[in-house]
Protein backbone atom coordinates (compact mmCIF):
# COMPACT_ATOMS: atom_id res chain seq x y z
CA UNK A 1 0.00 0.00 0.00
CA UNK A 2 2.58 2.74 1.22
CA UNK A 3 5.35 1.03 -0.41
CA UNK A 4 5.16 2.96 -4.35
CA UNK A 5 5.97 6.44 -3.16
CA UNK A 6 4.04 8.55 -5.00
CA UNK A 7 6.00 10.54 -6.96
CA UNK A 8 4.21 14.41 -6.42
CA UNK A 9 3.75 14.30 -2.14
CA UNK A 10 2.97 17.50 -1.50
CA UNK A 11 4.41 16.91 2.36
CA UNK A 12 7.25 15.72 0.61
CA UNK A 13 9.41 18.62 0.32
CA UNK A 14 8.86 18.35 4.09
CA UNK A 15 10.24 15.17 4.53
CA UNK A 16 13.07 16.18 2.00
CA UNK A 17 14.56 18.84 4.21
CA UNK A 18 14.07 16.51 7.08
CA UNK A 19 16.17 13.66 6.11
CA UNK A 20 18.24 13.51 9.43
CA UNK A 21 15.28 13.71 11.31
CA UNK A 22 13.03 10.80 9.14
CA UNK A 23 14.75 8.70 11.09
CA UNK A 24 13.80 10.02 14.00
CA UNK A 25 10.27 8.49 14.26
CA UNK A 26 11.94 5.39 12.71
CA UNK A 27 13.92 5.41 15.99
CA UNK A 28 11.14 6.74 18.24
CA UNK A 29 8.53 3.99 16.94
CA UNK A 30 10.10 1.93 19.40
CA UNK A 31 10.72 4.71 22.02
CA UNK A 32 6.98 6.33 21.74
CA UNK A 33 7.31 9.51 23.21
CA UNK A 34 10.10 10.88 21.47
CA UNK A 35 8.35 12.45 18.09
CA UNK A 36 5.85 13.98 20.48
CA UNK A 37 8.28 15.80 22.18
CA UNK A 38 10.78 16.58 19.23
CA UNK A 39 8.74 19.59 17.67
CA UNK A 40 8.13 21.19 20.88
CA UNK A 41 11.71 21.05 22.46
CA UNK A 42 13.36 21.71 18.98
CA UNK A 43 13.66 25.38 19.65
CA UNK A 44 15.31 25.70 22.55
CA UNK A 45 18.13 22.89 21.21
CA UNK A 46 20.07 25.54 18.92
CA UNK A 47 22.99 22.30 17.52
CA UNK A 48 22.26 20.12 14.97
CA UNK A 49 21.40 16.91 17.61
CA UNK A 50 17.98 18.09 16.67
CA UNK A 51 16.83 19.51 13.12
CA UNK A 52 13.88 18.46 12.38
CA UNK A 53 11.79 21.55 13.14
CA UNK A 54 14.67 24.53 11.93
CA UNK A 55 14.17 23.60 8.02
CA UNK A 56 10.68 24.16 7.83
CA UNK A 57 9.19 27.42 8.22
CA UNK A 58 5.43 25.52 8.67
CA UNK A 59 6.61 23.73 11.57
CA UNK A 60 8.10 26.68 13.17
CA UNK A 61 5.51 28.94 13.10
CA UNK A 62 2.68 26.04 13.71
CA UNK A 63 3.67 22.51 15.80
CA UNK A 64 0.55 21.33 14.93
CA UNK A 65 0.90 21.72 11.49
CA UNK A 66 4.40 19.68 11.70
CA UNK A 67 2.33 16.59 12.99
CA UNK A 68 -0.45 17.45 10.28
CA UNK A 69 2.56 16.94 7.37
CA UNK A 70 3.49 14.00 9.39
CA UNK A 71 0.15 12.32 8.87
CA UNK A 72 -0.13 13.41 5.59
CA UNK A 73 3.05 11.61 4.98
CA UNK A 74 2.10 8.62 6.50
CA UNK A 75 -1.44 8.47 4.72
CA UNK A 76 -1.16 6.66 1.36
CA UNK A 77 -3.53 9.34 -0.54
CA UNK A 78 -2.13 11.02 -3.28
CA UNK A 79 0.29 13.72 -3.69
CA UNK A 80 -1.66 16.66 -4.76
CA UNK A 81 -4.14 17.75 -2.25
CA UNK A 82 -3.13 16.74 1.46
CA UNK A 83 -1.10 19.80 1.46
CA UNK A 84 -4.38 21.70 2.38
CA UNK A 85 -5.81 19.46 3.91
CA UNK A 86 -3.43 18.86 6.52
CA UNK A 87 -3.37 22.29 7.28
CA UNK A 88 -7.45 22.48 7.28
CA UNK A 89 -7.57 20.07 9.37
CA UNK A 90 -4.75 20.53 11.95
CA UNK A 91 -6.14 24.68 12.36
CA UNK A 92 -10.19 22.82 12.61
CA UNK A 93 -9.87 20.44 14.65
CA UNK A 94 -6.75 20.57 17.25
CA UNK A 95 -8.59 17.84 19.36
CA UNK A 96 -7.89 15.59 17.16
CA UNK A 97 -4.04 15.63 17.56
CA UNK A 98 -3.61 12.64 19.73
CA UNK A 99 -5.29 10.66 17.15
CA UNK A 100 -3.27 11.99 14.52
CA UNK A 101 0.01 11.23 16.59
CA UNK A 102 -0.54 8.25 17.32
CA UNK A 103 -1.19 7.50 13.42
CA UNK A 104 1.89 9.41 12.38
CA UNK A 105 3.79 7.76 15.60
CA UNK A 106 2.67 4.41 14.47
CA UNK A 107 3.20 4.94 10.60
CA UNK A 108 6.24 7.63 10.48
CA UNK A 109 8.72 5.01 10.22
CA UNK A 110 8.49 3.08 6.98
CA UNK A 111 6.39 6.04 5.19
CA UNK A 112 9.16 8.45 6.13
CA UNK A 113 11.83 6.38 4.59
CA UNK A 114 10.19 6.32 1.18
CA UNK A 115 8.78 9.21 0.54
CA UNK A 116 11.97 12.06 0.90
CA UNK A 117 12.97 11.18 -2.56
CA UNK A 118 10.74 12.60 -4.80
CA UNK A 119 10.11 15.87 -2.99
CA UNK A 120 11.15 18.19 -5.59
CA UNK A 121 9.30 16.50 -8.33
CA UNK A 122 5.71 17.43 -6.13
CA UNK A 123 5.59 21.07 -7.50
CA UNK A 124 6.71 21.00 -11.26
CA UNK A 125 4.24 18.39 -11.79
CA UNK A 126 1.45 20.54 -10.08
CA UNK A 127 2.24 23.32 -12.14
CA UNK A 128 2.53 20.91 -15.26
CA UNK A 129 -1.53 19.98 -14.32
CA UNK A 130 -2.28 23.38 -14.41
CA UNK A 131 -0.51 24.74 -17.50
CA UNK A 132 -3.14 22.75 -19.79
CA UNK A 133 -6.39 24.42 -18.01
CA UNK A 134 -4.44 27.37 -18.53
CA UNK A 135 -4.06 26.93 -22.06
CA UNK A 136 -8.00 25.54 -22.26
CA UNK A 137 -8.86 28.90 -20.72
CA UNK A 138 -6.70 30.87 -23.50
CA UNK A 139 -8.70 33.59 -25.25
CA UNK A 140 -11.02 32.86 -27.52
CA UNK A 141 -9.85 32.85 -31.26
CA UNK A 142 -13.64 32.63 -33.30
CA UNK A 143 -11.96 33.79 -36.83
CA UNK A 144 -9.23 30.79 -36.28
CA UNK A 145 -11.71 28.45 -35.80
CA UNK A 146 -14.17 29.31 -37.95
CA UNK A 147 -11.47 29.21 -40.98
CA UNK A 148 -10.49 26.02 -39.52
CA UNK A 149 -14.06 24.35 -39.67
CA UNK A 150 -14.07 26.12 -43.48
CA UNK A 151 -11.18 23.99 -44.40
CA UNK A 152 -11.44 20.90 -42.67
CA UNK A 153 -11.63 17.95 -45.04
CA UNK A 154 -13.35 15.89 -42.40
CA UNK A 155 -17.04 17.57 -43.24
CA UNK A 156 -18.67 17.56 -46.40
CA UNK A 157 -19.35 20.65 -48.19
CA UNK A 158 -23.42 19.46 -48.10
CA UNK A 159 -22.66 19.34 -44.02
CA UNK A 160 -20.65 22.37 -43.95
CA UNK A 161 -23.89 24.32 -45.49
CA UNK A 162 -25.90 22.60 -43.33
CA UNK A 163 -23.98 23.05 -40.20
CA UNK A 164 -23.90 27.07 -41.65
CA UNK A 165 -27.78 26.76 -41.42
CA UNK A 166 -28.07 25.67 -38.55
CA UNK A 167 -25.74 27.95 -37.11
CA UNK A 168 -27.33 31.16 -38.49
CA UNK A 169 -30.44 29.81 -36.93
CA UNK A 170 -29.16 29.93 -33.63
CA UNK A 171 -27.51 33.38 -34.01
CA UNK A 172 -30.57 34.97 -34.97
CA UNK A 173 -32.34 33.51 -32.17
CA UNK A 174 -29.99 35.42 -30.00
CA UNK A 175 -29.97 38.58 -31.87
CA UNK A 176 -33.97 38.10 -31.15
CA UNK A 177 -33.42 37.74 -27.50
CA UNK A 178 -30.67 40.31 -27.25
CA UNK A 179 -33.47 42.89 -29.07
CA UNK A 180 -36.14 41.97 -26.69
CA UNK A 181 -37.96 40.68 -29.68
CA UNK A 182 -38.17 37.08 -28.15
CA UNK A 183 -40.05 35.64 -25.12
CA UNK A 184 -37.48 32.97 -24.73
CA UNK A 185 -34.71 33.37 -21.70
CA UNK A 186 -31.08 32.41 -21.99
CA UNK A 187 -31.47 29.55 -20.36
CA UNK A 188 -33.54 27.95 -22.76
CA UNK A 189 -31.00 28.82 -25.45
CA UNK A 190 -28.13 26.73 -23.99
CA UNK A 191 -30.20 23.72 -24.85
CA UNK A 192 -29.95 24.31 -28.68
CA UNK A 193 -26.47 25.48 -28.03
CA UNK A 194 -25.10 22.69 -26.75
CA UNK A 195 -26.73 20.83 -29.20
CA UNK A 196 -25.66 22.45 -31.84
CA UNK A 197 -22.22 21.86 -30.79
CA UNK A 198 -22.28 18.09 -29.85
CA UNK A 199 -23.20 17.94 -33.63
CA UNK A 200 -20.57 19.67 -35.32
CA UNK A 201 -18.25 17.90 -32.19
CA UNK A 202 -19.32 14.17 -33.70
CA UNK A 203 -18.63 15.46 -37.09
CA UNK A 204 -14.81 16.60 -36.48
CA UNK A 205 -13.94 14.51 -33.60
CA UNK A 206 -12.82 11.42 -36.06
CA UNK A 207 -11.76 13.44 -38.92
CA UNK A 208 -10.25 16.73 -37.40
CA UNK A 209 -9.95 15.69 -33.53
CA UNK A 210 -7.20 18.43 -33.52
CA UNK A 211 -10.57 21.17 -34.05
CA UNK A 212 -12.75 18.83 -32.48
CA UNK A 213 -10.46 19.33 -29.16
CA UNK A 214 -10.12 23.12 -29.93
CA UNK A 215 -14.14 23.44 -30.43
CA UNK A 216 -14.56 21.84 -27.31
CA UNK A 217 -12.34 23.63 -25.28
CA UNK A 218 -13.60 27.25 -26.74
CA UNK A 219 -17.35 25.79 -25.56
CA UNK A 220 -18.07 28.17 -22.84
CA UNK A 221 -16.57 30.86 -24.03
CA UNK A 222 -18.05 30.97 -27.41
CA UNK A 223 -21.64 30.87 -24.97
CA UNK A 224 -20.56 33.73 -23.01
CA UNK A 225 -19.91 35.87 -26.48
CA UNK A 226 -23.20 34.49 -27.36
CA UNK A 227 -24.76 35.50 -23.89
CA UNK A 228 -23.92 39.22 -23.29
CA UNK A 229 -25.29 41.54 -25.29
CA UNK A 230 -22.47 43.63 -26.17
CA UNK A 231 -19.42 41.03 -26.73
CA UNK A 232 -22.43 39.59 -28.90
CA UNK A 233 -23.52 42.94 -30.89
CA UNK A 234 -19.36 43.04 -31.46
CA UNK A 235 -19.81 39.54 -33.03
CA UNK A 236 -22.07 40.47 -35.07
CA UNK B 1 -27.05 8.68 -90.75
CA UNK B 2 -24.37 8.20 -88.77
CA UNK B 3 -24.01 11.97 -88.08
CA UNK B 4 -28.10 12.22 -86.54
CA UNK B 5 -27.10 9.19 -84.46
CA UNK B 6 -23.76 10.72 -83.30
CA UNK B 7 -26.13 13.86 -82.60
CA UNK B 8 -28.38 11.74 -80.97
CA UNK B 9 -26.02 10.02 -79.04
CA UNK B 10 -24.60 13.63 -77.21
CA UNK B 11 -27.99 14.96 -76.95
CA UNK B 12 -28.67 11.74 -74.91
CA UNK B 13 -25.82 11.86 -73.00
CA UNK B 14 -26.23 15.74 -72.23
CA UNK B 15 -29.88 15.32 -71.05
CA UNK B 16 -29.33 13.02 -68.91
CA UNK B 17 -30.83 14.52 -65.55
CA UNK B 18 -29.11 12.15 -63.22
CA UNK B 19 -26.53 9.15 -62.86
CA UNK B 20 -25.87 7.20 -60.28
CA UNK B 21 -22.20 7.33 -58.73
CA UNK B 22 -20.60 5.83 -55.70
CA UNK B 23 -18.31 8.11 -54.38
CA UNK B 24 -17.82 7.24 -50.55
CA UNK B 25 -17.05 10.59 -49.19
CA UNK B 26 -20.12 12.23 -51.13
CA UNK B 27 -22.18 9.12 -49.28
CA UNK B 28 -20.79 10.11 -46.26
CA UNK B 29 -21.32 13.74 -47.11
CA UNK B 30 -24.96 12.95 -47.65
CA UNK B 31 -25.48 10.74 -44.61
CA UNK B 32 -24.22 13.50 -42.09
CA UNK B 33 -26.58 15.95 -44.14
CA UNK B 34 -29.68 13.76 -43.39
CA UNK B 35 -28.91 12.83 -39.66
CA UNK B 36 -28.63 17.01 -39.20
CA UNK B 37 -32.30 17.26 -40.65
CA UNK B 38 -33.10 14.42 -37.82
CA UNK B 39 -34.69 12.31 -40.43
CA UNK B 40 -34.01 8.54 -40.02
CA UNK B 41 -31.63 6.89 -42.84
CA UNK B 42 -28.57 5.51 -41.04
CA UNK B 43 -26.49 5.53 -43.79
CA UNK B 44 -26.63 6.76 -47.46
CA UNK B 45 -26.43 3.05 -49.74
CA UNK B 46 -26.69 5.31 -52.78
CA UNK B 47 -27.23 8.56 -54.32
CA UNK B 48 -27.85 9.75 -57.69
CA UNK B 49 -26.02 13.53 -58.36
CA UNK B 50 -28.43 15.78 -60.15
CA UNK B 51 -26.19 18.50 -59.85
CA UNK B 52 -23.51 19.93 -58.14
CA UNK B 53 -25.74 19.97 -54.99
CA UNK B 54 -28.63 18.46 -56.20
CA UNK B 55 -28.47 15.06 -55.14
CA UNK B 56 -31.15 11.66 -54.26
CA UNK B 57 -30.03 9.49 -51.83
CA UNK B 58 -30.95 6.28 -50.75
CA UNK B 59 -30.58 4.55 -47.34
CA UNK B 60 -29.86 1.33 -46.25
CA UNK B 61 -33.60 1.64 -44.48
CA UNK B 62 -35.10 1.76 -47.88
CA UNK B 63 -36.09 5.80 -47.05
CA UNK B 64 -34.78 7.82 -50.02
CA UNK B 65 -34.37 11.54 -49.93
CA UNK B 66 -34.25 14.36 -51.93
CA UNK B 67 -31.14 16.72 -50.41
CA UNK B 68 -30.54 20.43 -52.45
CA UNK B 69 -29.12 23.67 -52.18
CA UNK B 70 -32.19 26.11 -52.20
CA UNK B 71 -31.98 29.55 -53.89
CA UNK B 72 -31.25 31.27 -50.61
CA UNK B 73 -28.09 28.98 -50.14
CA UNK B 74 -29.84 26.55 -47.74
CA UNK B 75 -29.67 22.75 -47.45
CA UNK B 76 -33.42 21.11 -47.89
CA UNK B 77 -33.62 17.54 -47.16
CA UNK B 78 -37.45 16.36 -48.45
CA UNK B 79 -38.31 12.68 -48.37
CA UNK B 80 -38.64 11.52 -51.99
CA UNK B 81 -41.17 9.78 -53.72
Amino acid sequence: MGAPAPPSSPSAPVQRTEAPAAALPAIASNDAKAPVASPGSAAPVPDAAKPPAAPRPEAAAKPETAKAATLAAASPKPATPPRTEAKQATQAKPESKPAARAVAESKSAPVAESKPAPAPESKPVAEAKAAPQAKAAAPLDLKSLEQRLKDTSAIGLMTKLSLKNQVDDLIARFRDYHRGASKVALAELRHPYELLLMKVLSLLQDGDPALAQAINASRDAIWEVLADRDKFLQLA
Amino acid sequence: MACIVRALAVAAIAITPAFAADDPAQRKDLTAVIALHGLPCGEVASYEAKDDREFVATCKDGNRYHVFVDKNGRVMVEKAR
